[in-house]
């Protein structure tokens, strides 16, 4: 269970941390706890599978993958399973999801590719076709930025002021 | 103008993208793996955060694990009203992606919300402020990938 403790080493994990020796340490001072207290409760939120990962994000632009396009495919439900896995083995295959289509929407599976250039994912979505033998796919390019967030957990706000 | 990556920066930057050590001194266990002092790895993290390589350096939370519900939303939105839109649903901090795409599903947005309710009664209430408007939800059925690692080589940057 959450307690309420862990709400709040939650909400201030969610502070870019600290460029410091004792970035725990700094973190644990904000809310009041031990660094040895953050360090536990960290390292029991990785067993919880509460925390995916820790680490950098990096812009994507900034290190040279400049491009990027969301594939979405027509995937038969038999074989959801099975493409799933051969389009999460590709390294160029950030995200890769299923999810439901509709009479209007048929597309049944998402990936997001990134490369160097809107070609070098071209190609990278024609190996996955030919790996998956699927060919009914449409490619939606990002035109506009319009919102670029991390999300804020058990911190009390619902909007944005 | 930004100086291009040196070998060091791009080991650093494909390092410190995962297991960033739950430990007293994490740059310092770095530094060993990596054959720098702590004190190079502080200045160049300081550094390529300057310089915007870096967004932000942190844990990422799965939403569900936490009791959170999240989806993908997508909607079909007249070009005349995507800014007036936009601004009503960006206002939500559940909203952490918004992007205009190519395509009849123009907009798409990711929506975190505490429970299922409250996403339903917030996608209801965004509806309602925009009008009629095509709408498809989208949550995940599996997830097959969620990896925001990249790859840094010798070609790029």
């Amino acid at each position: 269970m959450i307690d309420a403790l862990d709400k709040m080493i939650i909400a201030a994990l969610q502070a870019d941390f600290p460029v410091s020796r004792h970035p725990y340490r700094e973190l644990a001072a904000r809310i009041g706890i031990t660094e040895e207290e953050m360090l536990r409760r960290i390292q029991q939120y990785q067993e919880a599978g509460y925390i995916r990962k820790i680490g950098a994000v990096l812009r994507h632009r900034e290190v040279g993958f400049l491009a990027n396009v969301l594939c979405v495919w027509q995937v038969p439900e038999v074989q959801i399973e099975e493409v799933g896995r051969i389009f999460a083995a590709h390294p160029a295959v950030s995200h890769c999801y299923a999810r439901p289509a509709f009479p209007e929407w048929p597309h049944n599976m998402y990936t997001m590719i990134h490369g160097i250039s809107q070609s070098q994912c071209e190609m990278y979505i024609q190996e996955l076709m030919g790996l998956s033998g699927l060919s009914e796919y449409i490619l939606l390019y990002s035109i506009r930025e319009l919102k670029k967030s991390s999300m804020r957990y058990f911190i009390e706000t619902e909007l944005v002021d | 103008m930004r100086a291009i990556l040196s070998v060091e920066d791009k080991q650093l930057l494909n390092r410190i993208q995962q297991d960033f050590p739950v430990h007293t001194a994490p740059y310092a266990v770095i530094g060993t793996e990596l054959g720098m002092t702590e004190q190079e790895v502080l200045e160049r993290v300081a550094r390529l955060k300057q310089e915007g390589y870096i967004r932000r350096i942190g844990p990422c939370f799965n939403s569900h694990e936490l009791g959170y519900t999240s989806t993908l939303v997508a909607l079909s939105i007249p070009e005349e009203t995507i800014v007036e839109a936009a601004a009503i649903i960006n206002r939500y901090t559940g909203v952490t992606h918004n992007y205009i795409r190519s395509g009849t599903y123009n907009m798409w947005f990711t929506f975190i919300a505490s429970s299922q309710a409250q996403l339903e009664q917030d996608l209801a209430d965004i509806r309602n402020q925009i009008g009629m408007t095509a709408m498809l939800v989208l949550p995940a059925t599996h997830m097959f990938k969620v990896n925001v690692n990249l790859h840094i080589t010798e070609d790029r940057a």
